[in-house]
């Protein structure tokens, strides 16, 4: 199992590391596996140089597309997309992308809503997308260089 | 002697004195387990108290199964205490406005 506690305290970090690619990663829609997909995407932002703090950020985006996209979902595998981008003017992001089939995505529910406000929260910039019975979220963090 | 339910991500003991011990993360996975021990404990008509000082992570999830037990307490003219809240769960306590619904007795950090 990924240590994420480990991952980030790495004296070491690859700064100089970004994915110019998406990192994918299909799930069948199981609660259990929230936790898989946080320790991935808090991996590779460890290595791309993200502090503990940011990390926590965006182990929170991540779970909050699922809740969604699991709870509101019907039935069918998850795709998630992780792209930790390169530093410019200032700042760098990460982005997680989730998407999955539904008949209907209600954007008025109270959880989505919830959703929405944590994602906000942690500082990320939601879309929520619905069409062609697919729903797909995206969560953009972006955090500015401090050093 | 206690009441332990747990899966591989999160567990909730009820200990001798009614307090709810939590360990790990309050999830899509683990907040139906949290639910379920909640519930145990409000049958008994004592008012709830959760430790969470080894609780590091929480999402809208969690906070949802906390939040439905806050509402059946202030029905009943209850509130609900939480111990050793860390950063993880008072952060996501404050980006959604919902602190005050809760008797925070104290920090972890």
């Amino acid at each position: 199992m990924i240590d994420t506690s480990d991952a980030s305290n790495t004296s070491e970090p690859l700064e100089s590391f970004s994915s110019s690619e998406p990192i994918t990663l299909v799930l069948p829609p199981k609660p259990e596996l929230s936790k898989i997909a946080r320790l991935t995407g808090s991996a590779l932002a460890a290595i791309s140089g993200y502090t503990l703090e940011e990390i926590e950020d965006i182990k929170i985006a991540i779970s909050e597309i699922l809740i969604a996209l699991i709870e509101h979902g019907s039935g069918s595998y998850i795709t998630l997309e992780f792209l930790a981008n390169k530093e410019t003017a200032g700042s760098k992001s990460f982005a997680v992308y989730g998407q999955t089939v539904t008949k209907s995505f209600n954007l008025d529910d109270p959880d989505l809503r919830l959703c929405h406000t944590v994602l906000e929260g942690v500082g990320a910039t939601p879309k929520i997308t619905f069409k062609d019975q697919s729903a797909g979220i995206a969560a953009i963090i972006t955090k500015t260089i401090t050093n | 002697m206690s009441d332990q339910i747990d899966d591989e991500t999160m567990s909730a003991e009820i200990m001798e004195d009614g307090t709810i011990i939590v360990r790990g993360d309050i999830d899509i996975a683990g907040s139906p387990l949290l639910e379920i021990t909640m519930e145990k404990q409000e049958s008994t008509g004592t008012p709830l108290v959760l430790d969470l000082e080894k609780v590091y992570f929480i999402d809208s999830a969690g906070l949802r199964s906390l939040l439905a037990a806050s509402r059946r307490a202030q029905e009943n003219q209850k509130t609900i205490a939480l111990r050793s809240v860390g950063r993880e769960v008072h952060r996501l306590l404050e980006i959604t406005g919902t602190t005050e619904l809760f008797n925070i007795e104290s920090r972890r950090d």
